[in-house]
């Protein structure tokens, strides 16, 4: 072993972890081994805050193949293929460079859905900004969605849908998650662990060097002295080397040689190893003077700790090794054999001749929890009773106001610039309806994917806030034929450490656990996000879990021509989004809307009030048997009112006129307050 | 009295930046081409300005200041260099 | 008859193509590496959308020096159908094949949305079936797909029948709205002066079936029909 060094200044980790980790080898660790335990005992690998609170969603269903524990839930849909899905976040780059930080964003969700041997076939991108009025919020938003764009469309991956929500909690820090879909056979989905003793360890793709380096400070001396002029904070993304990649990994998938397969990313190569064989039971011996580098120089820390972009390892048959060399070499993509998967228990590391570390992969993969104190804001209580706003006069005014607000305005700016009809299965298109739909060519069905999350509802009340998000994906999902079968979640909070931000994370997951058991519908997977907060200012980001959801539809006709969720803006904004999307005129009696007690004509309007739908149909005959089937099935139901061939969208309240506005003029407004925003005329 | 200038921006990669632009046009079109003494390409933006200003260094800083207050680059992975022509 | 889809570093239309050809046209077609492509074997060639090498120094641009393009060359030679499809014009473009130049967008964002197209000519290998004045709704999405030429290139293509789609409105003229990237004279396709070789921005394979479009049809079928029809003439 090499000689001891003192314990590292930059280790993060606390006084506590550090006595466990010399429990555990029952010696001092080497300099590489404390890098190791310190970034795979971090937040952002080991969810040792959110964990324990995560652990209250119910995983399981009869149509889950995997679900949390493994990088990507897989969902079976039905005649022998399956749906790997995963969501992840990539806020804290995007904030400092937006165009690279979202394509290396799209980059590692889509290695991760590859990993489980699945071809990715779609992208959803849940984006949070600003106000839309402030420059750099139109730097950011600008930057993030080309990002996004440059990237899946140079990979050939569909981005059929997302979310844009402005709000000044994210001036400074945005947020940027992103989701990928993938379609496998059942019978050929890859788990992420090395079960073959024997193996062979094949590195592939990009080049190592030292790229998002975790305390490197310390580690790596060439670094501090390399001024700060040389080094990229945020890493560059390579769509090209990526495309490649994905065709070479499915290749070689083929072959039938290759028994382990997974991505290399936050934790780089220790991350990869140690989880792989923790999973399978095994060890890994590997030499890291084999590694293909970019960069002379670089010491086993950097080396085990690197997170350079566009690799992944395989675990070889060595019987097939050459025939899996062949088809990296086809497409030209760059490998190295660095180690083999032995049945030690332990994860062996050498460098020059010297074993710079030995740790058995479970340690490192389990690491201790965090309990972490949970308290109620004193604030909302506060929030709870603001007085509500005096009744304003002129509704049709406010309805042409509420089109054109930047949180409901037509994002049609955004998905334009994002390939959404490659791969000829994108049926319902952005824009089109509540959820994307994309046909399984394989099977005739088809899946309707959506993400969801309303951060102001999170805010006032995160139990309400994380119920709703599941809430409305899966009402989108069914509005378009769906039927949802399960989730994968991205929280985004601030600074765990505080107890008012770990109570919303706390609320919000038991909020999603609640209708997750009420709707029968099981989480696959998940990623946390803490720490967004204005590094000046202290202040967090509102609370945003995302859901992002899959629907299996099996048949694709039915009773319904239109159908709309009532989220932002209420049932008003629905209506006037069906009218302007259909463009045809609208004329609905508000009387004849089921309310629970009288209400304003406000509230009527504009409430965000959960688990509404507007359904239009083309017969009388169709939209009484619709009553019957809600009547039957316990839901309130009414006919309001009818679709009309012309451009007026009338809302009347016992025959007096509540609101009379222009459907094209409406249209006008939606859709010119983003393009209007962003471009230079 | 003013001046007009010709002042040259290029932005490029930082040095220890990922180029894959570079990269591919390096190894599929130049190595493939057969041109094995060029050992590297790196790609990056040209910008020519006409600055009127009282002398280089004016010109100089005319840019410089509107490449930070414009965002004409992200210096989280950009560098810049300016250089000043004619007068 | 066989067709060829080659597949360059970075296509990402290739698969497309070739289930439109296998599952709804029953063509025998060859997914083929763009290093392994020999034209004999082939009655025609696809040269699908993408990005090839990335789309880096200009769409197009490094795929023209691939050793297929060789191959392709011997094939428009011998008077058989070339088609490339978004990428695959911008490599035709690149290597010579076809007139003019495709540059970024005049908005210079990628721009993915549905056209409305006129064909101006039946005369080519991959319109023989479509008349003249049709209208046809299909999808772009490129970032790079400005058509342009001198003018006196422009008279000699339009001289020679060169052009064979436009952008225009519904009512079939080539307005400037209708118009999703700049392109001089609206034009989204042009041809070689033999017609055999077609080269558009637009996706006839994401337009080949009823369910894809928003417009209920499969416009983009026509296309491959018509080479179909050409290869039996």
């Amino acid at each position: 072993m090499v000689k001891n060094k003192p314990i590292p200044v930059k280790v993060n980790l606390t006084p506590k972890e550090i006595r466990m980790v010399r429990k555990l080898l029952g010696r001092e660790p080497t300099y590489v081994e404390w890098g190791m335990f310190d970034i795979m005992w971090s937040e952002h690998c080991s969810y040792k805050s959110s964990k324990p609170i995560l652990k209250k969603l119910p995983t399981s269903s009869p149509k889950v193949l995997v679900g949390p524990g493994y990088d990507s839930g897989i969902v079976d849909v039905g005649d022998g293929m399956a749906v790997a899905f995963k969501v992840e976040s990539h806020n804290h780059p995007s904030a400092i460079e937006p165009y690279n930080g979202a394509a290396t964003g799209i980059g590692g969700i889509v290695r991760d859905i590859l990993a489980t041997g699945a071809r990715p076939i779609l992208l959803i991108d849940p984006l949070r900004f600003g106000k839309l009025e402030t420059g750099r919020t139109k730097w950011l938003f600008r930057y993030v969605v080309k990002g996004i764009g440059d990237y899946g469309n140079c990979i050939g991956v569909p981005t059929v849908a997302g979310e844009v929500e402005f709000d000044e909690s994210f001036e400074t820090n945005c947020l940027v998650n992103v989701a990928c879909y993938g379609l496998v056979r059942k019978d050929k989905i890859f788990l992420a662990r090395f079960d073959k003793p024997g193996d062979i360890l094949v590195l592939i793709g990009g080049a190592t060097g030292r790229d998002g380096i975790h305390g490197v400070t310390f580690a790596s001396k060439t670094i501090s002295e390399e001024s700060e002029e040389d080094r990229p904070a945020v890493q560059i993304g390579d769509p090209f080397t990526k495309k490649l990649l994905i065709e070479a990994v499915l290749e070689v998938l083929e072959t039938g040689y290759v028994d382990g397969v997974k991505d290399l990313g936050g934790g780089g190569l220790t991350c990869t190893t140690s989880e792989m064989a923790a999973k399978g039971g095994t060890g890994v011996e590997i030499i890291l003077d084999n590694l293909h580098v970019r960069e002379e120089g670089m010491n086993p820390y950097e080396l085990m700790l690197s997170e350079s972009q566009e690799r992944m390892l395989l675990a070889v048959n060595p019987e097939g090794l050459s025939k899996v060399l062949g088809v990296l070499e086809k497409y030209e993509i760059p490998y190295s054999i660095i180690g083999k998967v032995t049945d030690s228990g332990k994860l062996i590391v050498k460098f020059k001749d010297e074993i710079v570390a030995s740790i058995p992969p479970k340690y490192l993969a389990e690491a201790p929890t965090i309990k972490r104190k949970a308290k109620k804001p004193l604030n909302l209580e506060k929030l709870w009773r603001i007085k509500k706003p005096k009744e304003p006069k002129n509704f049709s005014e406010i309805l042409y106001k509420l089109v054109s607000t930047p949180n409901i305005a037509c994002k049609e700016w955004v998905y334009q610039q994002y390939d959404h009809e490659v791969g000829v299965r994108t049926i319902l298109k952005p824009g089109d309806s509540d959820a994307a739909v994309l046909r399984i060519i394989e099977t005739g069905k088809a899946i309707a994917v959506k993400a969801d999350c309303n951060s102001r509802h999170s805010y006032l009340d995160p139990f309400n806030g994380g119920a709703g998000a599941l809430a409305e994906a899966s009402r989108n999902v069914v509005c378009v034929g769906a039927e949802p079968l399960a989730y994968t979640d991205c929280c985004n909070f601030g600074n765990p450490e505080k107890p008012e931000v770990f109570w919303q994370f706390k609320r919000g997951v038991e909020g999603l656990a609640y209708m997750s058991r009420k709707l029968r519908i099981p989480c696959v997977g998940g990623n946390v996000s803490f720490y967004n907060e204005d590094s000046e200012s202290k202040i967090a980001v509102k609370p945003s879990l995302v859901v992002v959801i899959l629907g299996l539809i099996e048949n694709l006709d039915g009773l319904v021509t239109a159908a709309h969720d009532c989220s932002k803006g209420g049932l008003a904004i629905a209506l006037a989004l069906m009218a302007i999307k259909g463009k045809l005129g609208v004329k609905v009696d508000l009387s004849k809307i089921p309310t629970s007690k009288p209400i304003r004509m406000d509230e009527l309007l504009f409430s965000e009030s959960h688990s509404r739908i507007i359904l239009t149909t083309s017969t009388k005959e169709n939209a009484k048997q619709i009553l019957k089937i809600a009547n039957k099935k316990g839901a309130p139901a009414n006919l309001v009112g009818k679709v009309t061939d012309d451009d007026n969208f009338t809302l009347t309240f016992d025959g007096r006129k509540i609101v009379e506005c222009s459907v094209t003029q409406m249209e006008r407004f939606w859709k010119e307050t983003i393009p209007k925003a962003l471009e230079v005329r | 009295m003013t001046q007009t200038f010709i002042v040259e921006v290029i932005i490029e990669n930082k040095p220890a930046a990922r180029d894959p632009e570079g990269e591919t046009i390096h190894k599929d079109l130049i190595l493939k081409g057969g041109y094995e003494n060029v050992k590297s390409v790196r790609t990056g933006k040209y910008l020519k300005f006409l600055v009127e200003a009282e002398d280089e260094k004016h010109a100089e800083k005319i840019v410089f200041d509107l490449c930070n207050a414009l965002r004409i680059y992200n210096p989280v992975v950009h560098t810049h260099k300016i250089l000043v022509k004619g007068g | 008859m066989k067709v060829a889809v080659i597949q360059f570093p970075g296509s990402n239309c290739d698969l497309d193509v070739v289930h439109v050809l296998r599952n709804i046209l029953n063509i025998p077609t060859d997914l083929v590496w763009h290093k392994f492509f020999q034209n004999k074997i082939y009655d025609a060639a696809i040269l699908p959308g993408g990005f090839s090498y990335g789309d880096y120094l200009r769409s197009g641009a490094i795929a023209s020096h691939s050793p297929a393009m060789e191959e392709v060359k011997k094939m428009a030679e011998d008077g058989k159908p070339v088609l490339g499809i978004c990428n695959g014009f911008q490599i035709l473009i690149e290597a010579g094949l076809l007139p003019g130049a495709l540059l970024p967008n005049d908005c210079l964002k990628f721009v993915c949305k549905w056209v409305i197209l006129k064909c101006e000519t039946s005369r080519t290998a991959f319109t023989c079936l479509i008349p003249e004045g049709k209208i046809l709704y299909m999808p772009v999405a490129h970032k790079e797909g400005r058509y342009f030429n001198l003018e006196e290139d422009l008279k000699s293509i339009w001289k020679e029948q060169q052009v064979v789609f436009r952008y225009v409105d519904e009512n079939g003229n080539p307005t400037l709205e209708a118009n999703p990237n700049g392109s001089i004279q609206n034009i989204a396709s042009v041809c070689n002066k033999e017609g055999n070789v077609v080269g558009l921005m637009p996706h006839p394979e994401r337009a080949s079936e009823k369910i894809l479009s928003p417009y209920k049809n499969s416009d983009g079928l026509l296309l491959f029909e018509s080479m179909i029809n050409y290869l039996k003439r």
